[in-house]
């Protein structure tokens, strides 16, 4: 059924005739006005409302179904964001940590550990966190390259697996459709956090259009049932026996 | 909510204002339930997070498996602690605002229903069914 733009004394205070392709429901004022004024007699009225009714019903699913979908991915880039988070956060670290044990194997066949530790100490004075890695490579008895983070990674259901991820200036961004693109953390930290903002920003529209959407059908569901009250009001009157009309299922 | 159809027959006045009650007191109960599954989605993930960190007390190892996005990372002890310590104050303040709103509404609600009642009595039904 399409939109009339017609009759004023049909309509309400409508703020919009239309939102996002979605046809107001106009607000009746009068139903006996309306149905004299449009033409319809209680039945035909009757069924344009239900159809119009049962249009906004699947506007509705549709809708539905599009805030799902968005509702399930904010999560995901704020996961991703955090995982990005965590990898920049430990390069730091890491860089230090690289530079003792470069100096420490160089040295490893003249000095015992401690005494080499105690060396570097004396000259590092300063450097506050050196200190700190040196304190724990004191206890730690490897001196191969510490990593930037261990991460155990689910392979299949229920079978993990231990991943070592190095110090990394880029991570690779999975962009859909069988794209994987690589960027520096800084690149990835922007874009998804734009994309964050526009799925947050879509999920915001969506809501309102769904209010407005419950809207016009809260407005068709009333007017369905004055029609229908009209109509055996009418009938009453007029002494003739009211024949079944379906009512508005509410 | 319905407007029941077949009740009296008789001619009831619906005006605008009453229309945009009606419509705004749909929009309430909908967020109403709305709420209802954020309170509860926001105090089961509390409730996870404390016991996250009572368990954390209990264990003697120095790395922890944290999970972040989708892996388990290897973190320290002390870390992770920092870590469920933010998110449990983070959950716990989202849970607060979405109980207050729900009283908000509880409140705008009933007295929409008052009005309601008042103009359509019996033509009208706001309760959940």
């Amino acid at each position: 059924a399409q939109m009339s733009s017609s009759s004023p004394s049909g309509s309400g205070g409508d703020d919009l005739s239309e939102r996002r392709g979605i046809p107001a429901a106009k607000f009746i004022q009068d139903v006996e006005t309306y149905l004299s004024q449009s033409g319809f007699d209680s039945n035909s009225a009757l069924a344009f409302h239900q159809e119009r009714l049962q249009q906004y019903k699947v506007v509705e699913m549709k809708l539905l179904a599009q805030q799902r979908d968005l509702q399930a991915k904010i999560p995901d880039i704020e996961k991703c964001l955090e995982v990005v988070a965590t990898l920049e956060a430990r390069k730091g670290t890491g860089e230090v940590e690289l530079g003792c044990a470069l100096i420490l194997t160089a040295c490893f066949k003249t000095f015992s550990l401690k005494d080499l530790i105690s060396m570097l100490a004396c000259e590092i004075e300063h450097v506050v966190s050196q200190n700190i890695v040196l304190a724990s490579l004191e206890e730690s008895t490897e001196t191969s390259l510490r990593v930037s983070l261990l991460a155990d990674f689910e392979v299949s259901e229920g079978i993990y697996s231990r991943a070592c991820i190095e110090d990394t200036d880029s991570v690779c961004l999975w962009l859909g459709a069988n794209v994987m693109l690589e960027y520096s953390c800084e690149e990835a930290t922007a874009l998804l956090k734009n994309n964050l903002e526009n799925a947050k920003a879509s999920l915001e529209v969506l809501v309102a259009d769904l209010q407005f959407l419950r809207d016009q059908v809260t407005v068709t569901q009333v007017t369905i049932a004055r029609i229908y009250n009209f109509d055996v009001h009418q009938r009453r009157v007029n002494q003739v026996t009211p024949t079944a009309i379906a009512a508005a299922d509410a | 909510m319905q407007l029941q159809g077949k009740s009296s027959g008789s001619e009831m006045e619906v005006t605008w204002q009453d229309q945009q009650n009606i419509n705004t007191f749909s929009r309430f109960n909908n967020r109403f339930h709305e709420l209802e599954d954020e309170i509860k989605f926001a105090k089961e993930k509390c409730d996870n997070l404390e016991d996250a960190g009572n368990e954390l007390i209990l264990a003697d190892e120095e790395m922890v498996r944290f999970q972040i996005g989708e892996v388990f990372a290897h973190v320290p002890k002390d870390e992770v602690e920092t870590r469920i310590e933010e998110m449990k104050e983070a959950t716990c303040k989202t849970l607060e605002k979405l109980e207050q709103e729900k009283e908000s509404l509880i409140s705008q609600m009933a007295e929409l229903k008052k009005v309601l009642y008042a103009k359509f009595k019996d033509s009208i039904n706001l309760e959940e069914d």
